[in-house]
């Protein structure tokens, strides 16, 4: 007689109704975990370290000195004006230097006191950002009918590069006066 | 006469057989593009907001310097002073050549403090600088 195994056939299954449960719970964790803002901030690139700095003259014409002090006093080429108005007192003359050569270009000198503010100077910076934004949209506008930010790399590279580059030397604070 | 309701014959179900792997889908997409916080910020600071601002586009190269409303300067998680800047920035864009340092400055602190610390990352050429800023709202 021949014996039979008989084997019951049990299919093996894997609950998976719980995966998307456990899926969902990874995911909540990346969610939460997760850092989206972007860093945002003025991009500045400084100049290298040297000992003894050469001081170079450069012409008036070239230079736009803004002076600030302890009490957010803002002094441009001189002459005394609200913080908020130095971009519409630059952008005429950042624009008047959009054709002019590599050397002559415009350039923003930025002296603080050691006791003015870090906010004061960020606002200064601010406007003179903005001006130079502001400038560029213009020109790419009237040159290629486009925003500054929808041109290819070629046309932005030529006005970050020779037609209207951003140019702003920090001068160092002057000592303390005791 | 009798309003009969009229079923449909089919059974109406969603297929949820799918779904796990749209779950992993997603998941995969924010472990991708998550980075994790990896310091701890032990300096109280509030941001100065700013219009013309920018966006740092790649966040592996940033290396992040806080200075606190009481002047105290921490770099990665420790509190420093200002002379230890210049090592340890010199040594970090030794590893990163074109590390960006984001500076978290507390709006009120002396530009004597902050010009200081610009010198020294000067020193150790670590050039690439990020005033960091909020975006101010228009108006």
């Amino acid at each position: 007689m021949a014996m039979i195994k008989k084997r019951k056939l049990q299919e093996a299954q894997i609950p998976t109704s719980s995966m998307a449960d456990i899926a969902f719970l990874l995911l909540l964790f990346f969610l939460v975990a997760t850092t989206i803002d972007v860093d945002t901030g003025i991009g500045l690139t400084l100049p290298e370290y040297v000992e003894n700095p050469e001081t170079v003259k450069v012409p008036k014409n070239r230079m736009v000195a803004i002076l600030i002090n302890a009490n957010g006093d803002v002094l441009m080429d001189g002459k005394p004006v609200s913080i908020f108005a130095i971009k519409d007192m630059l952008k005429p003359r950042i624009e008047s230097k959009i054709d002019l050569p590599d050397n002559q270009k415009l350039i923003v000198s930025v002296k603080t006191d050691r006791q003015t503010k870090y906010n004061t100077y960020i606002q200064a910076l601010d406007q003179i950002k903005q001006a130079y934004f502001e400038v560029r949209d213009q020109y790419s506008q009237s040159t290629y009918g486009k925003k500054f930010k929808n041109l290819d790399a070629k046309e932005t590279e030529d006005i970050q590069k020779n037609k209207i580059p951003i140019i702003i030397s920090l001068a160092e604070p002057e000592s303390i006066k005791k | 006469m009798k309003f009969v309701k009229k079923r449909a014959g089919s059974k109406t179900e969603i297929p949820t057989a799918s779904m796990p792997d749209i779950v992993f889908m997603l998941l995969l997409f924010f472990m991708v593009s998550t980075t994790l916080r990896e310091v701890e910020v032990k300096v109280q600071y509030q941001l100065p907001s700013a219009k013309a601002i920018e966006k740092i586009e790649n966040k592996r190269l940033v290396q992040y310097i806080w200075v606190g409303s009481n002047g105290s300067i921490q770099i990665n998680d420790s509190i420093v002073k200002l002379n230890q800047i210049e090592p340890i920035m010199y040594a970090k864009r030794k590893a990163l050549p074109n590390v960006i340092v984001s500076l978290r400055i507390d709006k009120n602190t002396d530009m004597g403090l902050v010009t200081d610390i610009q010198q020294e990352l000067r020193k150790a050429t670590a050039l690439r600088i990020n005033y960091s800023a909020n975006l101010k709202a228009k108006g």
